[in-house]
């Protein structure tokens, strides 16, 4: 963890740092380093966690993601059947059958939670990230990194997930069930995303916009 | 320094008592006289505008929304022609009876503890920054914290709905529908993060050494 002072009198915002949570004014280190964890002194807000490589982790990280992501939607993902009668769904099922069933706000909530929103928060990453790794010139990428933040929230995969997982226990007395291959695609994309966006904090990813390295 | 004396009504270590406003977006610290961050272009402000108002009222309409949410059915079961529609708790009941104490649990967590107790903690928390008394500050933080971060999780029981509804449809013999009361859960759900973001933590700790 680096030395984090408290600032008192200078102005050259620079490198100050107001704290997001307790507006505690702070000097970071003088050099950027991304191994850093970077934490406020008196409210403890990480402000950025360390890592050794985040530019190369979350570039493999976001191909591997967005891949796993458009195999769990091209292939079955539960099949479930009882009495000689069976049934196979896809990922996107989730969400059409409730548009099907009249609740077309809801259809469109959950896809966009368990599908769109996080496929495009891992491609604005790699958009922002592969002009990076690779030198291309080019202007920040601001509009990007202000979608991203909107996007974040409402990202809700590993929440998903679990929602499956339970939805599994209630059925699985009453019915042969089979995990398809998108159920497991998704059971790995899940974390992956998960990770990416502990990875990528407010801190590292304006520095990335700003600086381009 | 700017002389704004009104600058002078937060703590001296803060960087709003030094002019400096920090983007909400992407955090970058900015003079106060800026209108918009000059990193990202976000509009600034030293603290969240009326942002103890804003979260009330985003969680009060949860509150009154969390009531159809539970009275009304979040889906109903058709087995053989028979419509059987069950309630939040009703599926909670369920899962107890069938020996699922775990999932019963999961759910009982999910979609009763955490909306009540998150706004209920809001509601704490926005009563915090119009106190005269000394306040808990690291704590206070550690419970905002707390309450965004189990935010999404509530949204299980929606998934649960969306993924039977899609699975269970056999002709003529069982199908799940959704109810309105998925709706009006996302809704509490949805509302409940908004409220939970509108919130400004930095005014806790501007409650400090008040002259
Ligand atoms: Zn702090």
């Amino acid at each position: 963890m680096a030395t984090v002072q408290t600032q008192t009198a200078t102005h050259q915002a620079l490198d100050l740092y107001a704290c997001h949570e307790c507006d505690l004014l702070i000097r970071l280190p003088d050099q950027y380093d991304a191994r850093k964890k970077l934490v406020c002194p008196r409210c403890h807000h990480t402000i950025t966690s360390g890592h050794r490589n985040p530019i190369d982790s979350v570039i493999a990280l976001s191909v591997t993601g967005i891949i796993v992501l458009l195999i769990a939607g091209s292939f079955p993902f539960l099949s479930f059947a009882t009495q000689g009668q069976s049934r196979t769904i896809t990922l996107f099922q989730a969400s059409t059958e409730l548009y099907l069933q009249g609740f077309d706000l809801l259809a469109l909530l959950v896809f966009c939670f368990i599908v769109s929103l996080p496929f495009l928060y891992l491609f604005l990453l790699l958009a922002i990230l592969v002009p990076i790794k690779f030198n291309w010139r080019r202007s920040q990428p601001i509009f990007m990194g202000r979608l991203i933040s909107f996007l974040l929230p409402w990202s809700m995969s590993e929440v998903f997930l679990i929602g499956v997982l339970v939805a599994l226990i209630k059925v699985v007395a009453m019915a042969d069930i089979v995990l398809g291959v998108s159920f497991w695609a998704y059971v790995c994309f899940a974390p992956i995303f998960t990770y990416v966006v502990s990875v990528v904090d407010v801190h590292r990813l304006w520095h990335w916009i700003e600086h381009g390295r | 320094m700017a002389a704004d004396k009104s600058l002078r009504q937060f703590p001296p270590n803060s960087a709003a008592s030094h002019a400096l406003a920090s983007c909400p977006l992407c955090h970058k610290v900015n003079s106060v006289h800026r209108k918009s961050c000059s990193r990202c272009g976000a509009r600034l402000h030293l603290r969240t505008p009326n942002s103890v108002q804003v979260t009330l009222s985003f969680v009060l309409t949860a509150l009154l929304l969390y009531i159809p949410a539970n009275i009304f059915p979040i889906m109903s079961t058709e087995l053989l022609g028979d419509d059987s529609p069950s309630t939040i708790v009703g599926g909670v009941v369920l899962f107890l009876e069938h020996g699922s104490y775990f999932v019963a649990l999961v759910i009982f967590t999910a979609s009763v503890i955490i909306p009540v107790a998150k706004i209920l903690a809001i509601f704490w928390l926005c009563h915090a920054t119009t106190r005269k008394t000394p306040l808990r500050h690291y704590e206070l933080t550690r419970l905002y914290r707390l309450t965004e971060f189990v935010g999404k999780w509530s949204m299980i029981d929606v998934f649960v709905v969306a993924i039977l509804v899609a699975l269970i449809q056999v002709q003529g013999l069982m199908a799940i529908h959704p109810g309105i009361a998925a709706n009006a859960f996302a809704g509490v759900v949805i509302l409940t993060m908004i409220g939970a973001q509108q919130f400004d933590v930095r005014l806790i700790w501007d409650k400090q050494r008040l002259p």
